[in-house]
């Protein structure tokens, strides 16, 4: 393939003042594509989520996104990113209607109240429009959050433990529509504590170990998951 | 081990590797500060004729004067370098801003304290609400917040940017606070003072008194700035070495 | 276009908040009726130099009012961490600090609306059409401030030191526009022809157009990361 990858570390390395955080990341994915980075708490995972999002300078090594500087990414760039954060980045003094809206107001979406109506249809909370985000459990907080990071048709979406503190029809929710963005052509890096697998998708596994990333499960399993392992 | 930084990355490693301890010229500047200070000493008390009318206190002005002048460079070398800083991410700008606002502070300080000396005889009162005065006070506070900053928080990239940014609109809004703080003195009822401490230099021995002084001062806030400076730079090679290190130590227990 | 898109978003969402909650105005209004009771105890006015106290007492309430009050709407941001959200997206952080600038300047004028009303009643002034010379100095001071603290409260709210920071860092900032504002507003009460103010309005011009710029070139510095 031709095509530039949308992500691509060079030697990543962070450390927060002594302290390393990631080493030597290499990490590349092209559109169209899904990643997983496998770790444990403190791994590493999140802090490497955020520097693809911007929100971090690496500390030595190169980051680039749509083929920028990750520190000096234009807007039109910085448009094309979706973040589901461990925090919702949600106002909890406002609808959920609102939210949304206000985000894809934020993105220059067109018809902001038509995206937040059809995408909170499909995170299955259109009957909690009207609710304020303060009263919603973390599972539903989580799909708000999910359709907040995609309703403006991103290009490399990054989420931070999708599948956490979801019951299983938010796994099926959450799952088909990883699936979808991936389809409709986004590249998706994503994190779990443990392997992990989205129905109908081919995931390009990563383990993360203090701060160190490695192809899932060794070369001999060419780091791919396919299935639910032990389900 | 690849250490390519990017432009405008807040930890610069090959900016660390350029501090090389207290330079060669140190000990120089502090040999000319000392035959300068006892120079200027001299000139004060022996070679400068007394002032007409204000006497003999009027002598603390060759001091008053050139540390006024020394906390103002400095202050602008503090927003100079944040500028730097902020452009370029080099954490050598924000040594230099900080070790600047650091002695310009207490060449700020010596300002006030000798101006307080310098009020009583005159005016009569330890403090008065003069323009020059109040502006320097306004100054000390200014930079007594950015030092409160640098303390409070901790010694991170992002605090230097702070630092930066407090740097540069402190400096900018020091010409707005000295017009303002003069016409509100001079719109003020006159409790003051028409007479002003420092004009009227008539004899050229006071002219050149103060600018012997002033380079004493100069070279003396040249020399502290070197040494501070030096060891902000030790200190930012340190943490790196520290940060290589772990990240070493962190590798060896890869395997 | 879209720019301002962003801009009226994230005003309108703040406003929409403050309607439901009104922690900012209602702080500012509380902190400036105490700080005004404060005062009256501590000054006893004497009506010789009525309209310079009361001026003073506006501005003091303003100052240490809106030091608490005021960025409300700037540190709600870190709630569930809408910070990030807000720097991950699209908008130019001078568009977010302009936002954040207009939300504490709208919040600080409705309180401040009251707290002339509450100095007028306490210092035994008189309601009439000389109360409105007071607007220009304590609307540009208002723009002033908000600039001001919107920036530093940014840098503050990031610290440990948090509240504890922002008046040691904008107090001595606000000085020149505190001078004027004070001069102004005694020079409208007093009934003080208008040229007796313009100079002092000069100021304060001068200063809020100093650090709305600084302001909005400097923001993006305070909101980035490591």
């Amino acid at each position: 393939m031709m095509t530039a990858p949308v992500v691509e570390t060079h030697a990543l390395g962070k450390s927060f003042g002594e302290t390393p955080v990631l080493r030597d990341v290499n990490l590349k994915l092209y559109a169209g594509r899904a990643a997983i980075l496998i770790g444990g708490n403190g791994a590493g995972k999140s802090t490497l989520l955020r520097i693809l999002a911007g929100l971090g300078r690496p500390t030595t090594g190169r980051v680039t996104i749509f083929g920028e500087d990750s520190l000096s990414l234009s807007h039109q760039n910085r448009r094309r990113i979706g973040m589901l954060s461990h925090q919702s980045w949600l106002y909890p003094n406002l609808t959920a209607g609102e939210n949304l809206e206000f985000y894809a107001t934020l993105y220059g979406v067109a018809h902001p109240e038509a995206v937040a109506d059809r995408w909170l249809d499909r995170v299955g909370l259109l009957s909690f429009r009207r609710e304020r985000v303060r009263a919603f459990s973390r599972g539903m907080e989580q799909r708000l959050s999910l359709a907040r990071a995609v309703l403006a048709q991103p290009m490399l979406l990054l989420l931070d433990e999708p599948f956490a503190a979801l019951d299983p029809d938010g796994v099926a929710i959450v799952g088909g529509m990883v699936r979808e963005q991936v389809e409709r052509g986004c590249a998706v890096v994503m994190t779990a504590h443990g392997p992990t697998a989205v129905e109908g998708l081919e995931l390009e596994a990563y383990s993360v170990v203090r701060g160190r990333l490695a192809p899932y499960g060794g070369e001999r399993r060419g780091g791919r998951l396919r299935s639910i392992p032990g389900r | 081990m690849a250490a390519s930084s990017s432009r405008g990355s807040a930890v610069n490693p090959s900016g660390a590797k350029k501090a090389r301890g207290v330079p060669a010229l140190a000990p120089w500047l502090g040999v000319a500060t000392l035959a300068l200070m006892v120079a200027s000493l001299f000139m004060v008390f022996e070679y400068v004729p007394t002032e007409a009318e204000q006497g003999i206190v009027q002598r603390i002005f060759y001091f008053h004067v050139p540390c006024a002048w020394v906390a103002f460079a400095a202050f602008g070398l503090v927003a100079i370098s944040g500028a730097f800083y902020l452009w370029l991410g080099d954490q050598i700008w924000d040594d230099l801003g900080y070790a600047s606002a650091e002695i310009g502070m207490v060449f700020c300080t010596l300002v006030l304290i000798t101006g307080s000396l310098w009020a009583k005889p005159i005016w009569g009162a330890w403090w008065t609400w003069d323009s020059r005065l109040t502006t320097t006070f306004i100054l000390w506070l200014l930079y007594g917040g950015y030092l409160m900053l640098r303390a409070m928080a901790d010694d991170t990239p992002e605090v230097a940017r702070f630092g930066a940014v407090v740097g540069i609109v402190a400096a900018l809004d020091v010409p707005v606070i000295i017009v303002s703080v003069r016409l509100w003195r001079t719109i003020h009822p006159a409790v003051l003072v028409t007479r002003q401490g420092g004009h009227g230099l008539e004899d050229p021995r006071m002219v050149a008194t103060l600018l012997v002084a002033t380079v004493a001062f100069t070279v003396m806030f040249a020399w502290l700035l070197m040494l501070r400076f030096a060891q902000l730079r030790l200190r930012t090679r340190m943490k790196e070495l520290r940060r290589q290190l772990a990240l070493a130590e962190a590798s060896a227990g890869d395997l | 276009m879209r720019a301002m898109g962003a801009f009226a978003a994230i005003l309108r969402k703040d406003l929409r908040l403050e309607l439901r909650s009104g922690q900012s105005t209602v702080a500012l209004f509380a902190l400036s009726l105490l700080i005004l009771v404060v005062l009256v105890f501590t000054l006893s006015p004497d009506p010789a130099n009525r309209a310079e106290a009361s001026a003073g007492a506006l501005w003091v309430a303003m100052v240490f009012a809106g030091m608490l009050g005021a960025t409300r709407a700037l540190l709600a941001e870190n709630e569930n961490g809408c910070m990030r959200a807000l720097a991950t997206s699209p908008i130019d952080p001078a568009m977010l600090y302009a936002a954040k600038l207009a939300a504490a300047f709208i919040f600080m004028t409705v309180a401040e609306g009251a707290a002339v009303i509450l100095v007028v009643l306490f210092f035994n002034l008189e309601f009439g059409p000389e109360l409105l010379r007071l607007a220009p100095p304590v609307v540009l001071g208002t723009l002033g401030f908000s600039a001001l603290a919107t920036l530093l409260a940014a840098i503050s709210g990031r610290t440990r030191a948090g509240d504890l920071l922002l008046p040691l860092l904008a107090v001595p900032m606000f000085v020149p526009a505190l001078i004027a504002g004070v001069k102004a507003s005694a020079a409208a009460l007093s009934g003080a022809e208008l040229s007796a103010m313009t100079r002092w309005l000069g100021v304060l011009v001068a200063f809020d157009v100093l650090f709305v710029t600084l302001g909005g070139l400097l923001f993006e510095h305070v909101i980035g990361e490591d």
